[in-house]
């Protein structure tokens, strides 16, 4: 079986998407001590069965809100085999945020270009196969309200869920002082493999240096906090 | 035309760019998230004060605190 989860900006097409390729036989979960829900619902392609998890629309994965955490921390804990991320093709500079950040966590990511019969109307040309070069992952062009392209959005995740490897595809450039410090602190991490098995470490590093709360609290425990805070007078 | 006012004064259905988020780390990031970073288009929607402010920001409709929008600097076209 093929874990498979959506996630996207709010509004851009998620729940529909869902709903197509579950055809309706969604049911509502909730999580474990949490009021926001998650759907999870099945289908089948080509004889393999594939399980989809809606998570909370989102802009970012940040530690700002519980969704947002949510979100992320299914990501990284339970690691779907492939992570759709829903894209607003009329809006590619606002959903782009989300999907950089997810390239970060070195998720398995398809990407679902939705919305792609608005974008043509509003005279956009996307270049579809320069876009999938330039990010490293797969763009499938879809419109979720007449089912378009949804049978190769399957087809694409069947065919990503088979590579399967959790890997580094881009790396973003946060200037060179910053990079150098991102470097350093990912060396320092990746000598606690319980963390790295987890977590990436230059995923981790850059968190450490946002500051963000739950990253910190997981930090504290790992063995090398003592160096990390030792690189503190640089920050 | 170089004016910095808050959004929160910028009148319904009028355009403005934003310059500058003044706020702490916290609000910052998150409206970056949102999508409020310099150089970007702005519209208020709705607003009567007191109440919030709805915003469209590329092309998605934000609810905002009218606190919030006092920080979001924007200079009116």
């Amino acid at each position: 079986m093929i874990k498979v989860a959506l996630i996207g900006n709010p509004n851009v097409g998620k729940s529909l998407i869902f709903n197509n390729l579950t055809g309706g036989k969604a049911h509502v979960g909730n999580w474990p001590g949490k009021t926001v829900e998650k759907k999870v619902g099945k289908c089948v392609y080509k004889g393999v069965e594939i399980e989809i998890v809606d998570l909370p629309g989102t802009y970012s994965l940040t530690a700002n809100s519980i969704d947002e955490l949510i979100a992320r921390d299914y990501i990284v804990k339970e690691k779907p085999d492939v992570v759709v991320d829903i894209v607003d093709a009329s809006n590619l500079e606002r959903n782009l945020y989300l999907t950089l950040q997810l390239l970060e966590l070195e998720a398995n990511v398809v990407i679902a270009l939705n919305k792609f019969d608005v974008a043509e109307d509003l005279g956009y040309e996307i270049n579809v196969s320069e876009l999938s070069k330039l990010l490293g992952v797969p763009v499938v062009p879809t419109v979720a309200t007449t089912q378009g392209g949804m049978e190769k959005l399957k087809e694409t995740v069947a065919r990503a869920a088979k590579e399967k490897s959790r890997r580094r595809i881009i790396e973003i450039s946060y200037g060179k002082k910053i990079d150098e410090l991102i470097a350093k602190i990912e060396r320092i991490l990746q000598k606690d493999e319980n963390l790295t098995k987890i977590y990436p470490a230059r995923w981790l590093a850059i968190k450490v240096l946002e500051a963000d709360d739950e990253v910190l609290k997981i930090i504290e425990k790992s063995p090398c906090v003592q160096e990390i805070v030792n690189l503190l007078p640089e920050m | 035309m170089n004016l910095r006012i808050p959004l929160a004064f910028l009148p319904e259905n009028k355009q403005a760019t934003v310059v500058e988020v003044v706020g702490g780390r916290g609000l910052v990031r998150r409206l970056y998230e949102l999508g409020f970073t310099p150089r970007t288009k702005v519209r208020v929607v709705s607003s009567s004060s007191p109440g919030p402010v709805l915003v469209d920001i590329r092309g998605a409709r934000v609810a905002l605190g009218r606190g919030v929008t006092m920080k979001i600097i924007v200079n009116p076209e």
